[in-house]
């Protein structure tokens, strides 16, 4: 069982972890193509990168000069703000090949916030394209160019440096192994945006004095149907101008609309001399979550706000309220894209693995019986999972609007809960070795009046609920994006994406049982089904001890006399079969007996010894939280605690883990807990500190809700630099995406 | 949001209210120098001041008064009856922060000729004149006009000879003298972010 967890989370995380992978380790590099070598100039290191090795005459290569700055350092973009000033670029090069204009990655607003700037901290790489003439002879050219900059913490430097890199000229273009790098770069730097919506400015009123009130306008024409499509907001919206001599557009922006089909920012643009201008250029940067994107706007500057942007006064009235089924905007879209192949993932997570054998079960039986009655099935199965998913998001959105954090897997913290899942697991178990028969048709389903008269039904539906019921803690590559965009929206969103991730979870089924030719590739129904069935009440056996350790967290010791009333709860489930279903005589005693033993194993075991609904209160244990004499030093989570690392100088890293989660155990297993990464911990004397999320403290789910997280497992590397965002692990991790981001942390 | 909207207002509010705009009088202010005088900006009614925000760490000032050139229009213009402040609005907590004891020794060492430095480390002259860079430069008229808000010259570098380049501050000055409207009255001010404290 184990195994079969382990291989399939390392599966799941190979493949999606490649892409990251990839990403890290180009960033990692520091093999510069150029000779010479990175060049210390004060506090920032100046380094030019090719994109190709070789180039032939009449090609234009893309070279980027990559400025690394010591913590806290940052330079500027082309327009530096209020104080500083942009770095600039001097080529020295040969003849025949000429430099285009620099292209600016996209900058943040630095502090403080009295006077605005603009610009880049810790690396940033200026990219800039250069031609090389047609008529160009073969051979090796240098290319170098003097930089400087202006480079500031809490004081100024002025500062510079010679760089240079080798071209080889030849009869074709051969990229660099610093291309993926210098493309990661581009990505960075704003480009035009095409769409329906359209950049607009205009003044709102007169000018007072030397300054004027600007409205700058990400807008999209009013779609000629009722339906309006803007319950989307960004997080954030911002327009970064570019320098003029002759007026200044000032730092602060006021966010009028932030919505995605109508962004609305006010700006007060101060002039030096000449006229108001009638042109603006620059970047409108737009933020969701983690996303942030610069779109290049040149904007011409009206008198009047364009036609179809809506009277003045809808600026500032509240927006109505969204219709019950929006259309989604393109974010929305992505999300439950997300959401849709996170719950396909689900499938293959540890959680849900176990029920797959149920599944396979299923459509085994049902392989060779009428297609309509297959479809009708696998119909089920999916409402079963799609109802579960929807009372989810009923629990989700209860408890947000009682004012409390919502988190996925919350119910996991909850001791009652673990008690009735582990022994419904328990019987399926059980179940599944034949101890007792489940008779299908649950009265739950009378309602569906003839699909659940017939057998089956009632076990698809069962199913679903089951699969979800064990998803909950498990969060998947994808979920976790489109789960912690839904729990910060309304509740028609957080249903739609509930309901999407339910429909990727059901969808593989609802697709086979579509095909019964595909069904036919199953083995034959017979005897070995009955053995099958038997393995496969192993996994649920296995699911049975996790659940049991869950639980060991919410009773300690105690938790002995829940494994006695599963024990009476099988013995039940035993004289049931046995006598009950099987038995030819004495059918109401065995009955009888069946409840009294249920009842006797109920109120002893759990109500009086365990006293169930009552969690023993948690042991708040300071100190270390090692594991193993030589295993890593956890201390536990606390912010103060992650500050204080910092302000001494060390990275952090911090796992935020849960009993329950067994993604969490395997990334501990396989990819934290080994002695690469305690080697590495020790290497660059990092501090380790682990945010326990079994009982759901709210601490940790307003962390979590920072990284846009709905549930565990984050992993947080924080660089030692002390003002440095953190590195976000994925999911699923492997060594060498733990090790590549420590290795950062200290870059 | 909510912080943006009051900063924002806040901003419009002093541009609107207190209002450091050409063509209207500048707002007084009292400050105390580094040899402990009080300095009072209305005290000067009838004469033309300069009022310069200073912090020779920064590279921008730094060139201005390693060259020499800003202590030779200093005293050119103090010979013509110009009264010259310099403001240092850097916090306590920055390394660029002086003490009177430190001011007074750069104050010789660079052999400074402006008429006082006030000590400005809680911010509020800068404040109040939203100073935003080092330098940035201001003139006031007899009246206690402000005429002039921007950059010392108009060569935003900070290796640049300050006497090669076109001297604002001397333009507005000598406008002012020879009875003509000052020619360039506004520019973007260039250099490092002023220091104040958080």
């Amino acid at each position: 069982m184990q195994i079969w967890h382990l291989i399939s989370v390392r599966l799941v995380g190979i493949i999606f972890s490649i892409c990251f992978c990839l990403a890290i380790s180009s960033r990692a590099q520091t093999v510069p193509a150029s000779f010479g070598g990175p060049l210390v100039a004060h506090h920032t290191q100046a380094k030019l990168l090719l994109s190709a090795d070789t180039a032939k005459p009449g090609d234009t290569i893309l070279v980027g000069v990559d400025l690394k700055m010591e913590p806290g350092w940052h330079t500027y973009w082309k327009n530096p703000g209020e104080a500083g000033q942009a770095t600039e670029i001097k080529w020295e090069l040969p003849p025949g090949v000429t430099a285009g204009a620099i292209e600016w990655p996209l900058p943040e607003k630095l502090p403080p916030a009295e006077v605005t700037t603009y610009g880049y901290e810790n690396e940033v790489m200026l990219l800039v394209p250069l031609t090389l003439e047609t008529n160009l002879s073969a051979g090796t050219l240098n290319l170098a160019a003097k930089v400087s900059w202006l480079e500031c913490k809490e004081v100024c430097i002025p500062a510079g440096a010679d760089v240079q890199a080798a071209l080889v000229v030849g009869s074709e273009t051969k990229t660099s192994a610093d291309a993926a790098l210098i493309e990661s770069w581009e990505k960075k730097v704003p480009f035009t945006l095409t769409g329906s919506a359209t950049d607009h400015a205009w003044w709102e009123a007169p000018a007072s004095g030397d300054t004027r009130t600007l409205v700058i306008g990400h807008l999209t024409p009013k779609p000629t149907n009722t339906i309006t499509f803007d319950f989307i907001k960004y997080d954030s919206a911002d327009f970064f101008p570019e320098a003029s001599e002759h007026y200044e557009i000032q730092g602060p922006t006021e966010i009028t609309s932030a919505f995605a089909s109508d962004i609305r920012l006010r700006k007060v643009v101060k002039k030096f001399d000449g006229d108001w201008p009638t042109q603006i250029l620059g970047v409108l940067v737009l933020q969701h979550g983690n996303w942030r994107n610069g779109n290049e706007a040149r904007l011409t500057v009206a008198d009047e706000p364009p036609a179809d942007a809506g009277a003045s006064e809808k600026l500032f009235a509240p927006k109505p309220p969204a219709p019950a089924l929006p259309l989604p905007s393109p974010i929305l879209w992505q999300m439950l894209l997300y959401a849709f192949i996170g719950g396909l993932i689900l499938n293959i997570m540890p959680c849900v693995l176990p029920v797959i054998a149920l599944k396979i079960l299923g459509f085994v039986g049902e392989a060779r019986s009428d297609p309509g009655r297959v479809r009708k099935l696998g119909l089920i199965y999916a409402l079963g999972v799609l109802v579960s998913f929807l009372a989810l998001a009923e629990i989700v959105i209860g408890v947000k609007s009682a004012g409390h954090h919502a988190g996925w897997g919350m119910q996991f913290g909850n001791p009652v809960f673990i008690v009735c899942l582990i022994t419904l697991v328990t019987l399926v178990a059980l179940n599944l070795f034949g101890v007792f028969e489940v008779v299908p048709g649950g009265r739950a389903l009378n309602a569906a009046g003839e699909l659940a008269s017939k057998p089956g039904a009632g076990g698809a539906f069962f199913n679903g609920v089951l699969a979800t019921a064990l998803a909950t803690p498990c969060t998947a590559p994808f979920l976790s994006i489109a789960l912690g965009f839904a729990f910060s929206q309304p509740p028609a969103t957080i249903v739609l994406i509930f309901l999407t991730v339910g429909l990727g979870l059901s969808a593989p089924y609802v697709v086979l049982s579509w095909n019964p030719a595909w069904l036919k590739l199953l083995p034959k129904p017979g005897a070995w089904m009955e053995k099958f069935k038997i393995a496969m009440g192993f996994p649920m056996l296995a699911t049975v001890v996790w659940l049991f350790s869950v639980a060991s967290g919410s009773y300690g010791k105690n938790v002995l006399w829940l494994g006695v009333f599963l024990v009476i709860v099988a013995f039940a489930a035993w004289i049931y079969g046995e006598f009950v279903q099987r038995g030819r005589k004495h059918r109401i005693v065995a009955t009888i007996i069946t409840l009294m033993v249920l009842a006797g194993g109920y109120v002893f075991a759990l109500e009086k010894e365990l006293d169930w609904r009552e969690a023993m209160p948690m042991a708040d244990t300071t100190g270390s939280l090692k594991e193993s004499v030589n295993g890593i030093d956890w201390q536990r989570w606390s912010p103060e605690a992650v500050a204080q690392a910092r302000a001494e100088g060390h990275p952090v890293i911090v796992d935020f883990t849960a009993d329950w989660c067994l993604t969490c155990q395997v990334n501990k297993k396989t990819s934290i807990e080994i002695p690469s990464v305690r080697k590495k911990l020790k290497e660059i004397n990092a501090v380790a500190l682990l945010g326990d999320y079994t009982h759901f403290p709210d601490s940790i789910t307003s962390e979590l809700n920072r990284y846009n997280r709905a549930g565990v497992p984050l992993v947080l590397v924080y660089p030692k630099k002390p003002d440095a965002e953190p590195i976000v692990l994925p999911e699923v991790l492997t060594p060498g995406i733990v090790l590549d981001a420590l290795d950062r942390a200290v870059q | 949001m909510k912080k943006t909207l009051a900063l924002f207002t806040a901003l419009t509010l002093a541009s609107a209210v207190m209002a450091v705009e050409v063509g209207k009088p500048a707002p007084d202010f009292t400050g105390t120098d580094i040899t402990g005088k009080t300095v009072k900006l209305s005290d000067y009614k009838g004469k033309i001041v300069v009022i310069e925000s200073y912090n020779s760490d920064c590279p921008y000032c730094h060139n201005q008064y390693a060259t020499g050139a800003t202590q030779d229009l200093q005293k050119e213009l103090a010979a013509k009856g110009v009264v010259w402040l310099m403001v240092n609005s850097v916090n306590p907590k920055n390394f660029s922060h002086r003490s009177p004891g430190q001011a007074q020794k750069e104050w010789a060492d660079l052999k400074i000729a402006a008429t006082a430095w006030i000590d400005d480390s809680s911010g509020a002259i800068g404040h109040l004149y939203e100073m935003k860079t080092t330098p940035h430069t201001f003139v006031v008229d007899k009246d206690g006009t402000l005429v002039y808000d921007g950059a010392m010259d108009n060569k935003p570098d900070p290796s640049h000879d300050p006497r090669t380049a076109r001297n604002y501050v001397r333009e507005a000055v000598n406008d002012l003298l020879a009875g003509k409207p000052v020619e360039v009255s506004q520019t973007k001010p260039y250099g490092c972010a002023v220091h104040y404290a958080d």
